[in-house]
Formats: C-alpha cells, structure tokens, sequence
C-alpha cells in the first residue's frame, strides 16, 4: 500500500505539530492539573459517594466510576486545549506567522488538537491506577482486543471536536469564560458519570450529536459492556467526520474574515 | 481657543500627605478595594462574569445533584446546598489570588510597593469585593436549588445561613489570599487556586458526608474553610437556633481570620525578601 507524496507530507506535518504541543503540554502546570490532578479528586469523589450508596452501579461500580471521571478529564483538557488553541497562538503572536505559512493551517491545528486529547488520556490512565492503587478496584475488560480500537476512535473524535472548539470558540472574545462554562454540561449531557436514562429525556437527542457521549461508550463498552461497542465505535468515527467538515468551513470563514478585516491578531 | 489653567488652581487630592492617618487608611481600605476589584479581577466583565460565575455553579450544582443522588441514594438537596455553598470558592479564591497576583503579571506591583500606603488597609480592603461577590454567587446557587431541587428552609432561619454564608465567603476568600501571596514568586498561581477548588469539592462535606471520609481526610477539613460554615448552613436549613450552630460559624470565621493573618504576613515577608534580592517582579 503506497500513499502519494501529498498525504505523506500532510501526516507528517500533522506528527510534528502533535509531537510538538505534547511537549509543550507536559510542562504546562494547567494542563498537568486537568489531565492528571483533576481526574483523580472527581474520581476519589466518585469512589466515594459510590461507597456510600452501596451497590448503586453493580458489580463492577469502581471501574464505571473510574472511565467515567476519566473521560471527564479527557473532555476538560479537550475543552480547555482545543478551545484555547487558536486563542493561545494569538496572545503568543504566533498566529499570523503560522497562518501565513506556506503549509495548511488546518492540519497544523488538527495536529495540536490531536495532541490537546492525546494528553487528556493521561486521566484515564490516573484515574485508573488511582482506583486500582487506593480503592482495590478490578482491571478486567470484558473486551480487550476491542479496547484500543475504542481508544483510538475516542482519541481520533475528540481531537478533532476539539479542532471544532478551536474554530468557534475564536469567534467569542473570551474562549476561556466559554471553556469554563462548557465542562459540566457535557459531563452531565454525555452521561460520563451518570446513566442518561436517569436523566430528563430531552438531553437524550443532544447527547447523541455530542461525540464524547459516544466515546465515553465506546471505552466502557469495551471494559464493561455484554456486547462489544461497534455502534459508538462507528458513531465515533462518522461524528468525526462530521465535526471535521464543520470545524473546516468555519476555519475558512474565520481566517479569511480576520484577513478582510485585519483582526487575525486581535483578541 | 483653548487655555490652560495656571499651575495653582490645579487640583490635588484631598487626602491628607500623611500616608498613616486614618482617614487615607481608609481610603485605601475601601476604595482601593474597589478599584483592585475592578482593575485587578479579570473576571468582572458581564462575558466572563456570567459564564463562569453564574454559569458554570449553575450545572455544578446540577451535576452534583444528579451524581450524588444517583449514587447514594439520597437526596438531591443535600448536594444541592453544599455545592451552593461551595461555589462561592470561585469568587473567593480565583478573585483574590487575581487580586493579589495580578499586580505582578500586570506589573504594577513595583509601584504599589514602592508607595507609603498602610499595607493592612491594602491588603484587607480588597478582601470586601470578593465576599460580597462570594455571597451573591452562592445566594444565586440556592435560588436554583430552591427553584429545581428541592432545597427548603423556614424563613425563620434565613438571618442564620446568611450570617454562615457571608463568614464563609470571608474564610474563603482568606485562603484565595493566601494563594494569591505564593502566586508573587510561583510560575503559575491560578495552579494552586484550580487545586484548592477541587479539593474543597472532595474534603469539606460538599458532597461526601464528612464521616464518610477516612481519619485523616477528615482531620485536614477541619482547618480547611467550608467545613464549618457549611455545617451550620445544614443545621440552619434542618432548623437549628444561632445558638446551636454559634459555635460552627465562630469557628469558621476564626478559620479565615488565621488564614487572613497568614496570609498578611506571608505578603509582607514576600515584600521584604523581594526587596533584599531584587526579585520583586521577576517572572
């Protein structure tokens, strides 16, 4: 199997930005509190209050609570990475130049979107081992060889909502005011912690265009589902699509409209 | 044609040149609280202002009414107050550590210690911005827990949860202080404030019964504000007299009054070593 030299050129270039912003991301104090800090006092919160109900979840309550605080964290650093992400480069006084470049800048930002989720998965990772390390919970999947394709559905779709993020946030002045108000809502909304059949039947319809409620599926479909996840795993992936398709038409409209206006670089 | 005025008539401030009398104290005190608040807190625009402190409590409270009632078993109202109580930690403590640190990444600081002011009046008046904000948020957390989830009270002991939640915002606000000091020489301050946050989430009877909680959890959120003041709001809500829950909201506020100490001196340290190695705004 051949790829032409433009695909090629394409992946690479979207390595190198993903490689790069993980980088930037494992110094970052805010990014190291979302993605690992964060995730363990909801999932410690979670153990908890599940401790205290009994059995509210059935037998495997820990690992439920455990996907769940970690898709939380995923979310939260794809809200707060990909929402920031044009924002940043323009307090950075990078943005024009990477605008300007020669390469497409819609690659560059899916590059770090893809990198923004990629680190978010070090909360599945925290909550996970916090669960097995302090709670004495069990590390079972009842669909392993599905896992990782679950993991890598979630990883590709959240990166690119988070491309989608990006792309709109940029048109509120103050994305960060947004990002804050955006993280509960989908933790309520995706049903990440709890089932959306507890909750009011109008947030159904919402939860089913909104990715993380397929994502969140996938994973602990795969860990602790009767039947393996292909449903969310191809909802995942068409969702993503979609986003992709959206996130670049807006892209487009927005750099072209901070051309014509000269405000590419005005906060 | 325009002309300007000889250099005799123009104004001067009505204060008096000596910087330690009482009535520049007090001015420093009370509307120099004011404008740090509006100067200093980047949060006080309506766009930011709604999103993130009426928006965000708003579906924090919702969430945890959902997750706590769904895993416990109890009811909805229970998380309900004490996130609505909680949320006045987003004032509190991303206000002052703004309010403090803020000098410093606006670089204003060389000049603010470089004047005469009394510093307690300087720094215990841009406390009183950020209790009243506290209080509102959390009063506009138990209107929507009134409203949607069930919270109830006698109107009888309304005075008390008031009196509990304005000593709460206080206490809360007295450790955002103490943050706000560490944030002169951390790299990142808002870290310290996120972490705060969350933790009062998980140690102060948020949404965990305190005895639900291991020794030691229990033993830290006994000097960690909430706790107490939380307590008292509970008890108020179930009926109890100011004489019942007294001692509760005493406690409390001499929780803030330590961490507000803490916190002055802490300032006033960082001020001095900042003075001595010539760190004062370094980054």
């Amino acid at each position: 199997m051949t790829f032409s030299p433009t695909f090629r050129s394409d992946a690479h270039q979207v390595a190198r930005v993903w490689a790069f912003t993980m980088r930037i991301f494992m110094i970052s104090d805010f990014f190291i509190l979302t993605a690992v800090v964060q995730p363990i006092i909801f999932a410690s919160i979670a153990f908890f209050l599940f401790q205290v109900g009994g059995d509210a979840a059935g037998e495997q309550t820990l690992l439920f609570a455990a996907l769940g605080t970690g898709m939380m964290g995923v979310w939260s650093t794809t809200l707060f990475g990909g929402g920031g992400a044009i924002a940043w480069q323009r307090w950075e006084h990078t943005l024009e130049l990477l605008v300007a470049a020669p390469r497409r800048y819609d690659l560059t930002l899916l590059g770090q979107t893809l990198a923004t989720t990629t680190f978010g998965f070090y909360s599945m990772i925290a909550t996970l081992a916090w669960g097995v390390l302090l709670f004495g919970m069990p590390l079972d999947a009842n669909w392993p060889l599905v896992l990782p394709l679950s993991l890598l559905a979630a990883v590709i779709g959240l990166g690119i909502m988070g491309m989608l993020l990006a792309t709109t946030f940029v048109l509120y002045r103050h994305a960060n005011a947004l990002s804050n108000l955006l993280e509960y809502p989908v933790w309520i909304a995706t049903g990440m912690l709890v089932p959306l059949a507890l909750l009011p039947g109008w947030l159904g319809p919402i939860s089913w265009v909104l990715l993380p409620t397929w994502a969140v599926e996938a994973i602990r479909g795969a860990a602790i589902g009767a039947e393996p996840p292909w449903l969310a795993i191809a909802m995942c992936l068409i969702l993503a699509v979609v986003y992709y398709v959206i996130a670049r038409r807006v892209l487009v409209y927005v750099i072209d409209k901070a051309r014509r206006d000269a405000t590419l670089n005005l906060a | 044609m325009a002309s300007t005025a000889p250099a005799s008539t123009v104004p001067t401030s009505t204060v008096p040149s000596h910087p330690g009398s009482a009535r520049a104290n007090w001015r420093i005190f009370w509307n120099g609280g004011q404008i740090s608040y509006a100067a200093l807190f980047n949060w006080a625009r309506p766009s930011i202002y709604i999103p993130t402190l009426l928006g965000a409590p708003t579906f924090q409270i919702l969430f945890f009414a959902a997750l706590g009632s769904y895993a416990t078993g109890m009811d909805p109202a229970y998380f309900a107050i004490g996130n609505s109580v909680q949320v006045c930690s987003m004032a509190g403590i991303y206000g002052m550590t703004m309010a403090v640190a803020n000098e410093r990444w606006f670089g204003t600081l060389p000049t603010l210690m470089a004047s005469p002011a009394n510093r307690a009046a300087l720094f215990g008046g841009r406390f009183i911005p950020f209790i009243v904000n506290g209080f509102l948020v959390s009063a506009y957390g138990f209107a929507l827990s009134w409203i949607f989830l069930g919270v109830r009270f006698d109107a009888a002991t309304l005075g008390i949860i008031v009196l509990a939640m304005v000593v709460t915002a206080f206490s809360c606000s007295a450790i955002g202080a103490v943050q706000g000091g560490l944030s002169l020489r951390l790299r990142d301050g808002l870290f310290g404030a996120n972490l705060l946050v969350f933790l009062f989430l998980l140690f102060c009877g948020v949404n965990i019964p305190l005895e639900a909680l291991p020794p030691w959890m229990q033993a830290v959120s006994q000097v960690l504000p909430f706790t107490h003041g939380l307590q008292a709001v509970r008890e108020a809500i179930d009926g109890a007299s100011l004489a019942e829950v007294g001692g509760l909201i005493a406690t409390e506020a001499l929780i803030g009054l330590a961490y507000a100490v803490a916190a002055f001196f802490l300032f006033r340290w960082l001020e001095r070593s900042a003075y001595r190695n010539a760190t004062l705004d370094s980054r």
